[in-house]
């Protein structure tokens, strides 16, 4: 095992590599363009490729297109670079290529606060492309270390699943310095419960696998197979006939291949929820750490609350949100949007609560005022709004 | 072309899906000839398109492995796959002027600036027709299209005092020349060209769009008076006339005068690689 002090920029870099990453794009961004540097540094040194596109959607659409001949890629950006990312990643859904995209969100919308961490792309990261028709794999990570073990279960999802998988990480994960334990033996990868799946490729006859099944490699090009790599509505044959009937069964796929299996996607973390709890706060990502050390502590001075941090958040872990009762959602966000979906997830007669701020993390006094105004049943509302800010 | 569409093409796309009378079909068989004229087998080459009437009438035609990308990002794509691709096959483009000169113009100047292998044949029907024929940078002054119904007013890119092929060589791309579709034998020899640059070749090749230009520019849809008219304003370089438009030929040739991006890159990796392997043995 290795062990370092470092930013999670260096850990994603570390956990890349390990999971066979051979070409990575970047365009330099604020607070992801570390993980830029730390790859043209370190592919090489594997044989692999670091290589700078003119603007985002040039960098993903060479990852993308590095990854349909064959080789692991990975691109990493924020916000501003995430929406140029658009087209490429409708690309790699449609033509189900893997690939894993790194976004380190900051405070948006726009350029907003490019040092600061924020939440707002919850909802861009489920439809990071246009048209709809498809699910989408999402991990959220809240360390530098558990950044760098989702960035390899990342690349191994996409592997199965033959389709991109977004790590959502923010700005403190990014650029905050923490330990880090990077294994090397494969006991320590095991005992650290890492998957990592191979790249093979399609061998045909048809242009692709027309298949909602999983575990079926994707289509490689250069390997004289035949393949297409395309952005239309394909048939089974391959060709675009642009028929509804075909277009149904591409979209099936799309969606059930991620739905029918969401088991082996879904991770979480719970936190005294087993004793009915009279509040259960929800977090994911960084604000995460600053929830549960109060929780921890509420729970010491014998108030009931419990926590539920999703880590995978595509598909949205609906069945953890089983109990009838009070939920916090905390967020690095104002306008709320993972309250959105507990709200739609939870039981009814369940209380949903919003607590938002940006740019920086809930404190544990701030938690702890929040938790008493709800056990008082006062209306959580921000200093000078009018309204509860969800 | 029946031999060769046998050998290079999908069955199930001849014919292709172009309007009767377009002229699309004889650049797509021109560079289809110039392949075969070389001796490629169809495991020798990777096929992409674009969007619009160019990319779409020539998707999935090519008989090997193929790729259609998204508007005007097929050239990040191949230079994405270069690398990853066997360094012995090629990649060939067939786009559009939309594609190349408009949307996708940043990243081709990018491939021309790294000499990435690919040959981007644009197939120029003189604006947006696919769309119902709205213009775009290549569209002759004066013409009337959907969106400039008053004729159209800008300044486009095949003016001799900022021509498109000008700005590419500044740019670095090492094999450049423009033809009309009706050129024949001369379009060939130089797709051979072409194809043969290992690095970043364009042939800029304007075709007769006879159901969305040829009614909306000249009130007809008489294939005969389009592809006159294109002819009539077309002359090889130094033979041009005061009504030439479009002045044929190789523009710059400095074919596999530069390192290829993808091959270049390679080189460089093996290198430190090695260096890496050796420090890490002492
Ligand atoms: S619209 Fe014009 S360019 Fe397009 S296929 Fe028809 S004739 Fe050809």
């Amino acid at each position: 095992m290795k062990r370092y002090l470092e930013t999670g920029n260096f850990a994603i870099t570390e956990g890349a590599i390990l999971a066979g990453c051979r070409l990575f794009a970047g365009y330099p961004i604020t607070p992801a363009t570390e993980i830029a540097e730390a790859m043209s540094i370190n592919l090489p040194r594997v044989g692999g490729y670091y290589v700078q596109a003119e603007d985002e959607c040039a960098a993903m659409h060479m990852a993308v297109g590095a990854a349909s001949g064959g080789l692991k890629t990975m691109t990493a950006t924020s916000g501003p670079g995430f929406i140029l990312y658009a087209d490429p990643y409708g690309w790699a859904i449609g033509c189900e290529i893997p690939i894993v995209v790194l976004n380190s969100q900051r405070v948006g919308p726009v350029s907003g606060i490019t040092g600061a961490p924020g939440q707002g792309e919850f909802y861009n990261s489920r439809y990071p492309t246009q048209g709809g028709n498809y699910e989408t794999i999402v991990l959220a990570p809240n360390s530098a270390q558990e950044a760098m073990e989702l960035t390899i279960e990342a690349f191994y999802l996409s592997e199965r699943f033959r389709t991109p998988v977004t790590v959502l990480a923010d700005q403190l994960i990014t650029d905050g310095l923490e330990d880090i334990s990077v294994p090397e033996t494969d006991e320590e990868k095991e005992a650290m419960g890492l998957r990592f799946a191979e790249r093979e490729f399609h061998k045909g006859p048809e242009f692709y696998p027309p298949t909602d099944e999983i575990d079926v490699p994707p289509v490689v090009l250069g390997k004289n197979t035949g393949a297409m790599c395309s952005d239309w509505t394909p048939t089974e044959e391959g060709y675009d006939i642009e028929t509804v009937e075909a277009h149904h069964k591409h979209s099936y796929r799309m969606i059930y291949k991620i739905r029918n299996n969401k088991d082996i996607i879904t991770r979480y973390e719970t936190l005294f929820v087993d004793d009915d709890p009279d509040i259960i706060a929800v977090s994911y990502g960084t604000p995460s750490r600053s929830v549960k050390t109060a929780v921890k502590k509420a729970r010491e001075k014998g108030l009931k609350i419990g926590m539920i941090r999703p880590i995978s958040l595509w598909p949205f872990p609906d069945e953890l949100f089983s109990q009838k009762t009070k939920y916090l959602v905390v967020e690095l966000d104002y306008d709320g949007q993972m309250v959105r979906e507990v709200k739609r997830a939870a039981p009814g007669g369940s209380e949903i609560h919003f607590f938002g701020k940006c740019g920086e993390l809930p404190t544990v006094v701030e938690m702890h005022e929040t938790f008493d105004k709800l056990l008082n049943n006062e209306p959580l509302r921000p200093e000078g709004w009018e309204k509860e800010a969800w | 072309m029946d031999k060769l569409a046998r050998k290079y093409l999908r069955a199930r796309k001849i014919p292709s899906t172009a309007c009767s009378g377009c002229g699309l079909g004889q650049c797509h068989k021109a560079l289809v000839k110039a392949l075969a004229d070389l001796d490629y087998e169809v495991d020798d080459i990777i096929w992409g398109t674009s969007i619009g009437c160019s990319g779409r009438q020539t998707f999935a035609t090519w008989n090997g492995d193929n790729f259609a990308g998204t508007h005007g990002r097929v050239y990040p794509i191949a230079r994405g796959l270069r690398i990853a691709m066997p360094d012995d096959m090629k990649i060939i483009l067939t786009v559009g002027d939309g594609d190349a000169f408009g949307i996708g113009f940043n990243h081709v100047l990018h491939s021309a600036r790294t000499n990435t292998q690919m040959t981007v044949l644009v197939c120029d029907n003189l604006g947006y027709q696919s769309t119902g024929g709205q213009f775009g940078w290549t569209t002759p002054p004066g013409i009337v299209t959907d969106s400039s119904p008053y004729g159209m007013s800008e300044p486009n890119w095949v003016q001799p005092d900022m021509d498109v092929l000008k700005i590419l060589k500044e740019a670095g791309a090492t094999f450049l020349a423009r033809h009309v579709s009706m050129d024949g034998a001369a379009l060939v020899e130089t797709l051979k060209k072409a194809v043969q640059n290992n690095g970043f070749s364009l042939v800029h090749t304007v075709f007769p769009c006879t159901t969305n230009f040829a009614k909306n520019a000249l009130g007809s849809r008489n294939a005969v008076n389009i592809f006159n008219w294109i002819k009539d304003r077309a002359a090889p370089l130094g033979e041009e006339t005061e009504d030439t438009i479009w002045r044929t030929g190789v523009y710059h040739d400095a074919s596999n005068s530069r390192p290829e991006f993808s091959q270049a890159l390679k080189k460089q990796v093996s290198d430190i690689q090695r260096r890496f392997q050796d420090e890490g043995s002492h």
